[in-house]
């Protein structure tokens, strides 16, 4: 990209209300940029700051009750707010194209997507419903869908979320358009996917000289694909910068709080929460875990998690990552027992906790707690902040009712929560405050140990930051052992001293974060961490020389293959490897790692993919 | 699924300030329901004559528009030999003005009484249904299937001719043709509910399952019965009037409005309006109330 | 999938039916009525009582009586299974044949009320739902819920007084045709019908005439609850992704309204079908203001006079009925809306 380039999109004063008078709230506000042909341009900002709605202004529509009240949005030149509508439909989906959030709303329901996608094409283009079929089994291919032919004739309902996403994309490029309008269009997606899709989307505006502008919530999307960031604020761009720029000094209060952390660790500030003592008895030690889940009307079972080991030592946070269905989370739960296990041993201090009694356990609790993924659900929406926090108070202690009173504000001090919201009720709260409160009530009866299952996943970068601050603070000062699940390399890298990786219900690599990012031995640890996008230009994806990808679909959870798991999709598998079932070894410098090849050095160093995190 | 969820893209829906308009039409909903309530509880005191005796003035009309304010400084005065007829006598002598405001306390009282009772049975076995899935609960559907396809007014008709036809078997029968309504609300709430985050963490937390079910899930799973009750209210009141019109419902002379529209219907082809059309307006407007209630109900859960 | 779907609910609704049919069984029988008493009259001797209760069958056990009524002892002569609803102790003739008369009634006046309420309900809710909020929707909201609220007897009786006794364009409300009309041959059971059958056409013309105030009371019944849904539908559609993105798709407007109108259609038919159901054992009042001697009038006559075979006959025949048509409303929605046969 160079200055020289035609710019494509300008905005300015771009507005968009909804209600009208006294009661109208603008979330879009005086908007302008401009966004020049070969440009990726990516958009940042908090939860509800009107993201999603500036993509869809940019097209000239508003959600209603919402509606545009001002400004330019002027393309190749000609304004898009002051053309009739015949003209402006024209334009829509033939050259600029919009991928939205929440791809299977955006789906009809009632009609095959091969006919939606068709119906799209054919808006812009002269071609019979014949025609429109041909186009969609050449877009659903182009995206990635195996077997695109039967795929056409799907509708939504009958798509994965992943699924529907490709196929939404497929519609917004079945007329190639010249801008490409992406609203986190990868957040349904797994990293390998998304790094395939952000990959080709990258490639195809370099090669056909269109444009996109990309909403993100992830640094990682901006470092990797972007070459310039705008950060929305209060319905206007705040910082525009080239993305090196960016990353290097960033310019508004906003923009350095959601890279603090990135760039503590860059200048090697500390990485976690605190130290382990080395050699220290483990406080929770998990052996041969086993879950299966039961088929109803079938006697065969899925196969959750297979044959995992896990040890935490005190004080000590322990990653666990791998992609969606990787059985990750099923441990977690395991773990504290809301999902009792098939098979295999739970230990936590001295006890063994698969055989303790209803009641027993219930005690138990108190010791150990779990925090959820979606902090907009994980707390009892009639009951007021007090009562929430009362809860494992009245369960667990003693206390008198004022002492649990200033207990709870202790606690609501201790996450950063304003003690003066103690009468609120969770509803209206952002994300990041809910999920404070989560914490909150979870470190209440002074618990050792705490699974954290995704955490950060629904939260604003900013949150995020916030949110690993605390997670740090409160290990260090409380001395919690955390099992962070989650599958965010970054945010893993920011809290965890050691790191597991799951593939289908089984632990493939187990090591210090150091020895696994840096310097990963399974080759599913290496494709994972190679489609990992880090926040870091310097490090982009698009430049590097190898970009190996897993090929093939993930094997069913029903029928998992007799040898490895990953033999089907592995680039360095061997015929052996499909006969062969894997067994977790011990490496000489400490890691444990699921594959033969690496254990006995069959598998040479340089035939792995090169990485410098 | 979370709210978050179902806001999908528009992630600026939730700062949105709620619009705070006067709602008229939810207040006149809300007068009227007062004033039945009101009615139902003091009604038959205030009324100028026993609702249940004859007067010797049969099918008088009503007092004109003229003779109104006359009417009206006569009775506060205490000049009238007789205190006036608001809405004129009927076939019997009855004055229909103390008949109509005597009446909600047997209208309201059914539709209360059957809805209070359904919807707590309702509830229950909602709860029971939705949160443990045995074979039990899967019988009690299929009844509740069963029950919930039989034609609700013949059902109600045969229901009380058979049992009698009296105010408590009224009662009984709405409850029993209201309660698996009831019953599939809230099993289908419960089971959205006990799945949700905030039931497991109150599960990790260490609450027994029988404190899970009642504090958590169950105070969370009403919404969709209350509001459905709200509706129902109004409907158990039409049901009542029409039992009474087909010469199934409470017996006469009681003060009930479907009866006073049945005992009128005769005299409409003739002109005499008037013992039909009061006892008609106090059921239009008492239902229209809860209607409009039961609507602004649903809009606030809907609107979270 | 589809033919799964079908035969799935075609067993359910079967096995529903036959649950009904038991449980009405039992529970008219649990009811403290005496139908006997009721049939011989006031201070019966003992003798004609016991005989009246032989006649009835009701001496026998009830498990016996149940076999007997589903058919399952074809030695007592038909039953359930052989086609029989039985004979109505108050007039000594087959269900069947009394339902078959009184059920064509109900149909052609729910049926007419239905088309109407619909043809008129769905460009007013579609009215409202344009702009919604605004005025007109405000206006058409206010009306759905106040119609959906009303007790249509008492506005069948005000029609009454307004068009029959002030205005003097609507017949007397005493049945489908004035007394003095010979009814058109028995064909269909609803005079419309028949009178185009038999080729009169002044006859056909008296029918609708005497069916004006009762369709117009059930229309404007029917309309709140149409409208209301027809309007709600149609917002949800018009403010749903899969319309907002058809625009940003580019997509004409036409196929747009396509795609919103269909969507806005597919759960407006279910209720539809619910509505029709409740019609026909709900259009009992209205029947009763204008003495139309539909299945409802029978349905009343049958209970008011404690005739067990008959009350079980109108409630098997309606339920029966309802199911056949929730079934069919359901397939049109399936074919319409793929998620449902899912």
């Amino acid at each position: 990209m160079t200055a020289a380039e035609a710019p494509m999109l300008e905005v300015r004063d771009l507005s968009v209300a909804y209600g009208v008078g006294r009661d109208a709230v603008r979330p879009i506000d005086g908007l302008s940029f401009t966004l020049r042909q070969r440009e990726i341009v990516g958009l940042i900002g908090e939860a509800g700051s009107g993201k999603s709605t500036a993509a869809l202004a940019l097209m000239g529509l508003a959600r209603p009750p919402g509606h545009i009240v001002g400004g330019q949005v002027a393309f190749e030149g000609r304004d898009l707010l002051a053309m009739d509508d015949e003209a402006l439909r024209r334009i829509r989906g033939r050259d600029i194209g919009i991928i939205v959030q929440n791809p299977r709303g955006a789906l009809n329901p009632m009609l095959k997507v091969g006919r939606q996608i068709g119906n799209a094409y054919r808006a812009h283009n002269k071609a019979n419903r014949g025609d429109g079929k041909r186009r969609a089994i050449d877009m659903l291919r182009m995206v990635g869908i195996n077997d695109p032919e039967r795929r056409v004739d799907a509708y939504a309902h009958e798509l994965s979320g992943g699924m529907a996403q490709r196929a939404l994309i497929a519609m917004a490029l079945s007329s190639m358009p010249k801008l490409l309008i992406a609203d986190e269009p990868t957040s349904g997606l797994d990293v390998t996917i998304q790094a395939q899709f952000l990959d080709q989307m990258w490639q195809t505006v370099q090669e056909t000289g269109s444009a996109m502008f990309l909403v993100a919530q992830e640094l990682g999307i901006l470092a990797n694909y972007c070459d310039r960031v705008l950060v929305l604020q209060n319905g206007h761009i705040a910082e525009d910068a080239p993305v090196r720029q960016f990353f290097a000094a960033p310019q508004q209060p906003y923009s350095r709080e959601i890279l603090r952390l990135e760039q503590d660790t860059a200048e090697g500030g500390i990485a976690s929460g605190g130290t382990v003592k080395a050699g220290a008895e483990p406080l929770v030690r998990i052996t041969g875990l086993v879950k299966n889940f039961p088929i109803k009307g079938s006697s065969k079972v899925v196969q959750a998690v297979h044959d995992v080991d896990l040890a935490i030592a005190p004080g000590e946070t322990l990653g666990l990552v791998g992609e969606s269905g990787s059985g990750k989370t099923t441990v977690g739960r395991c773990l504290v027992h809301l999902t009792e296990p098939t098979g295999g041993e739970i230990r936590f201090g001295d006890r063994n906790l698969s055989g303790l009694p209803a009641t027993a356990l219930r005690q138990m609790r108190a010791k150990l707690q779990i925090v959820f993924q979606d902090p907009y659900d994980s707390l009892n929406p009639r009951w007021t902040i007090r009562r929430i926090l009362r809860e494992p108070l009245d369960l667990h202690t003693e206390l008198s009712r004022g002492e649990k009173d200033s207990r709870s504000r202790e606690l609501l001090e201790m996450v950063g929560v304003d003690p003066g919201l103690i009468d609120r009720r969770p509803q209206g709260l952002g994300a990041g405050m809910l999920q404070r409160l989560n914490i909150a009530r979870a470190i209440a009866t002074n618990p050792s140990f705490i699974v954290l299952d995704e955490p950060t996943s629904v939260l604003s970068p900013r949150a995020v930051v916030g949110l690993v601050d605390l997670l740090r603070r409160l290990q260090r000062n409380l001395g919690l052992s955390y099992l962070f699940i989650s599958h965010d390399l970054t945010t893993v890298r920011y809290l965890c001293h050691r790191v597991a990786v799951m593939y289908l219900g089984q632990i493939v690599e187990k090591g210090s974060v150091d020895q696994v990012f840096n310097d990963p031995k399974h080759p599913y640890s290496k494709a994972l961490l190679a489609a990992h996008l880090f926040p870091d230009p310097g490090q982009r994806r698009v430049d590097r020389q190898d970009r190996r990808e897993l090929e093939g679909e993930i094997p069913s959870p029903i029928d998992l293959p007799k040898g490895c798991y990953l033999a089907s999709r592995c680039p360095s598998a061997k015929p052996e490897c499909q006969a062969r079932p894997q067994e977790l070894t011990i490496l000489p410098d400490g890691r444990s790692i699921r594959c033969w090849r690496v254990a006995t050095g069959d598998l040479a160093d340089q035939e792995g993919l090169q990485h410098a995190v | 699924m979370s709210a978050a969820d179902l806001m999908g893209p528009t992630d600026e829906a939730t700062t949105l300030p709620r619009r705070k308009k006067r709602d008229w039409l939810f207040g006149i909903g809300l007068t009227i329901v007062v004033v039945v309530v009101i009615l139902a509880a003091i009604g038959p005191w205030i009324a100028p004559y026993d609702p249940t005796a004859v007067t010797p003035r049969i099918v008088e009309p009503p007092p004109s528009l003229g003779e109104i304010p006359g009417l009206l400084w006569g009775s506060i005065t205490g000049t009238l030999e007789h205190p006036p007829h608001w809405m004129g006598t009927d076939a019997s002598g009855f004055d229909i003005f103390s008949r109509v405001i005597s009446a909600p306390r047997i209208d309201l009282s059914i539709a209360l009484a059957a809805n209070g009772l359904s919807l707590l049975v309702g509830v229950l076995l909602g709860l029971l249904a939705g949160y443990y899935r045995n074979v039990a609960t899967g019988l009690l559907m299929r009844v509740s299937d069963v029950l919930q396809s039989f034609p609700v007014f013949i059902s109600a008709m045969i229901l009380v001719a058979l049992a009698g036809r009296s105010t408590v078997n009224i009662i009984i029968a709405l409850a029993l043709l209201y309660t698996p309504i009831y019953i599939r609300l809230t099993r289908a709430e419960v089971m959205s509910q006990k799945v949700r985050g905030y039931v497991e963490a109150a599960r990790a937390m260490g609450n027994p399952e029988l404190t899970v079910a009642l504090r958590h899930v169950l105070p969370n799973s009403l919404a969709p019965a209350l509001i459905q009750a709200s509706v129902t209210i109004g409907f158990a009141i039409l049901l009542t009037a029409g039992l009474s019109f087909v010469g199934a419902g409470v017996r006469p002379p009681t003060p009930e409005w479907g009866l006073m529209i049945s005992t009128g219907a005769n005299q409409i082809i003739l002109g005499e309006w008037w013992p039909s059309v009061f006892p008609g307006i106090a059921i239009s407007l008492t239902v229209f109330g809860f209607a409009v209630l039961g609507n602004a109900l649903e809009r606030r859960y809907d609107g979270g | 999938m589809l033919v799964r779907y079908i035969a799935t609910r075609l067993v359910i609704g079967v096995a529903q039916l036959v649950g009904l049919v038991i449980a009405v069984f039992f529970l008219i029988r649990l009811l403290p009525a005496d139908p006997v008493s009721r049939l011989v009259g006031l201070n019966p001797s003992a003798e004609a009582y016991a005989q009246a209760e032989r006649q009835l069958g009701l001496d026998r056990p009830i498990l016996t009586q149940l076999l007997h009524y589903l058919g399952l002892a074809p030695e007592e002569g038909p039953g359930l299974l052989q086609g029989s609803l039985g004979i109505s102790w108050v007039t000594g003739s087959p269900i069947v044949e009394e339902i078959g008369r009184h059920l064509p009634v109900t149909i052609e006046l729910i049926t007419l009320s239905f088309l109407i309420a619909f043809v008129l309900a769905v460009p007013i809710g579609m009215l409202g739902a344009l702009k919604p909020g605004g005025k007109a929707d405000r206006g058409v909201f206010i009306y759905s819920l106040f119609a959906g609220s009303q007790p249509e007897f008492w506005w069948g009786l005000l029609f009454v007084y307004l068009f029959f006794f002030t205005l003097g364009v609507a017949p007397p409300p005493l049945g489908s045709l004035s007394p003095l009309t010979s009814p058109p041959p028995e064909i269909t059971g609803m005079i419309t019908v028949d009178a185009l059958l038999a080729g009169r056409p002044d006859t056909f013309v008296e029918a609708l005439h005497h069916l004006m105030l009762p369709v117009a009371t059930l229309v404007f019944i029917l309309s709140g609850p149409i409208i209301k849904m027809v309007r709600q539908n149609m917002v949800r559609a018009l403010r749903s992704d899969f319309v907002l993105y058809a625009h940003c798709a580019g997509l004409p407007r036409w196929q747009v309204a396509r795609y919103a109108l269909r969507a806005a259609m597919a759960p407006s038919i279910t209720l539809i079908g619910i509505l029709y159901g409740f019609m026909l054992g709900g259009a009992v009042l209205v029947e009763s203001v204008f003495s139309l001697s539909g299945i409802g009038q029978y349905s009343v006559r049958a209970v008011l006079s404690f005739d067990y075979p008959a009350i079980q006959g109108v409630v098997l025949i309606i339920t029966g009925i309802s199911l056949l048509i929730y079934l069919a409303l359901d397939l049109i929605h399936a074919v319409i809306d793929p998620r449902v046969a899912y």
